[in-house]
């Protein structure tokens, strides 16, 4: 029942990041809604849903874009063990933590994307990726997280207290 | 350990996926996909596009921006017929044999195909169009803008969609011509900065201002398409080369609908340009 709701939300998210997000470039690069909400997702409900959002979102977004099918799962794959920090508990806060880990996914997903194109024969301009891809991207990713980890957040918060409710009642 | 082993089998069937994916197997699901999604994507680009004038522009400015793009088309409209006209000129004084090559050309022919999608990663400069290998497109078509500048090339076709890569691709590149002084060198794509024409001899003279056409060297492209307007020069005494900055005549970030030239067969068919 619960990923009922999460996939068609997820796939509109891929729809929003396809159609919408290249309207809206910061230096050249779009921002990656997919990955922030996945990321987000990870760290405020844990891994364990994301392991099914994340091939399911990816491969349906390759499928309608020109990736290769399957390397946007590829490059999503860092999600997982990155959403572990989450269980160290380093700040007393969870968003800095997620704002932090949500730079670093953006990060890994363009490296190991341009891995993959490279490796695919594709000419990938290395030197000049820092400036023109890696950091705008990590930059408006990192902007992107609060829009998904407030609500994100507060449903949970809610969807909790209500379960603590009902066993206590 | 359960998330190590989820990476590791993940990462296996992407893997997977990917070499399916490289030899088309999933080319009918992803035909498929975009049949189901590009009336939901069109919704949504139209959505997002007026939303996006509004953060790049203040709202009185619509108008002006309306009559911008206006004049920016006709502006390449005759552009475009001043690279045909330079050519021409050309080819009447010079060059009566590759007249005879232009004159044996048979008519060009067109399909008109409409912008599905953009590429939404940042690293490829790509569009969708909703025309495919059953209406007669193919991989290494030359795709013009409606002014009819250079858009880019087919890339990789469906059954009903194809890809097209844009000059300002980074895997793109064209040999090109600086009309003016009849310069050749080569046009490249950079990464979200436009064109770069490299390989200018050094001993030539080439101005901001000048009009940059395709040459037709190597067969990939017909001669004397419009590609756009050197912006800048550079290169010192000591270069072998120069190098120039190049604005594509057309606006590549706004294209709605593209022609694909079909009466012109590439060299290499399966060529990225």
């Amino acid at each position: 029942m619960r990923y009922l709701l999460l996939g068609p939300l997820a796939l509109t998210v891929v729809l929003l990041q396809v159609a919408a997000a290249p309207y809206f470039p910061l230096a050249g690069a779009t921002a990656n809604p997919l990955l922030v909400l996945l990321m987000c997702w990870a760290m405020v409900r844990g891994p364990r849903e994301t392991m099914v959002l994340i091939p399911l979102t990816a491969v349906f977004k390759d499928l309608i874009t020109n990736d290769p099918v399957g390397g946007s799962v590829l490059a999503l794959l860092p999600i997982v063990p990155l959403a572990a920090i989450r269980e160290r508990h380093l700040t007393q806060s969870e968003f800095v933590p997620t704002v932090v880990v949500v730079a670093v996914a953006s990060l890994c997903y363009h490296l190991i994307y341009m891995v993959a194109l490279t490796s695919l024969g594709e000419d990938v301009p290395w030197l000049d990726s820092p400036l023109r891809v890696l950091l705008p991207a990590a930059l408006l990713d990192t902007v992107l997280a609060p829009m998904f980890y407030l609500p994100l957040r507060w449903a949970t918060t809610l969807t909790e207290s209500r379960a603590r409710l009902r066993v206590a009642g | 350990m359960r998330t190590i082993v989820w990476v590791l089998v993940a990462a296996f069937l992407a893997l997977i996926t990917i070499f399916l994916s490289q030899k088309g197997a999933l080319d009918p699901l992803r035909n498929l996909a975009l049949t189901v999604v590009s009336p939901l994507e069109r919704g949504v680009r139209n959505a997002a596009e007026p939303v996006a004038n509004v953060l790049n522009l203040i709202a009185d400015r619509q108008d002006l921006e309306n009559e911008n793009r206006e004049l920016r088309q006709q502006i390449e409209a005759l552009r475009a017929e001043i690279a045909g006209l330079h050519e021409q000129q050309a080819l009447s004084e010079d060059l009566q044999e590759l007249l005879k090559v232009q004159e044996g050309r048979p008519q060009d022919t067109f399909l008109v195909a409409q912008v599905i999608a953009k590429d939404p990663s940042n690293l490829k400069e790509r569009i969708a169009i909703d025309r495919g290998s059953d209406d007669g497109v193919a991989e290494g078509m030359v795709v013009l803008s409606a002014g009819n500048s250079l858009v880019g090339v087919v890339s990789a076709t469906l059954s009903d969609f194809a890809w097209v890569t844009l000059i300002t691709d980074a895997n793109s590149s064209v040999n090109a011509m600086v009309m003016e002084s009849r310069t050749q060198g080569v046009v490249s794509g950079t990464l979200h900065s436009g064109l770069r024409m490299e390989l200018l001899p050094q001993n030539t003279e080439v101005q901001p201002g000048s009009t940059v056409a395709t040459s037709g060297l190597g067969g990939n492209f017909p001669d004397a398409l419009l590609i756009g307007e050197v912006v800048s020069v550079q290169g010192s005494d000591q270069d072998i080369f120069q190098k120039a900055e190049v604005e594509p005549a057309a606006d590549l970030s706004r294209l709605e609908s593209v022609l694909i030239l079909t009466s012109f067969q590439p060299a290499r068919l399966n060529h990225t340009p």
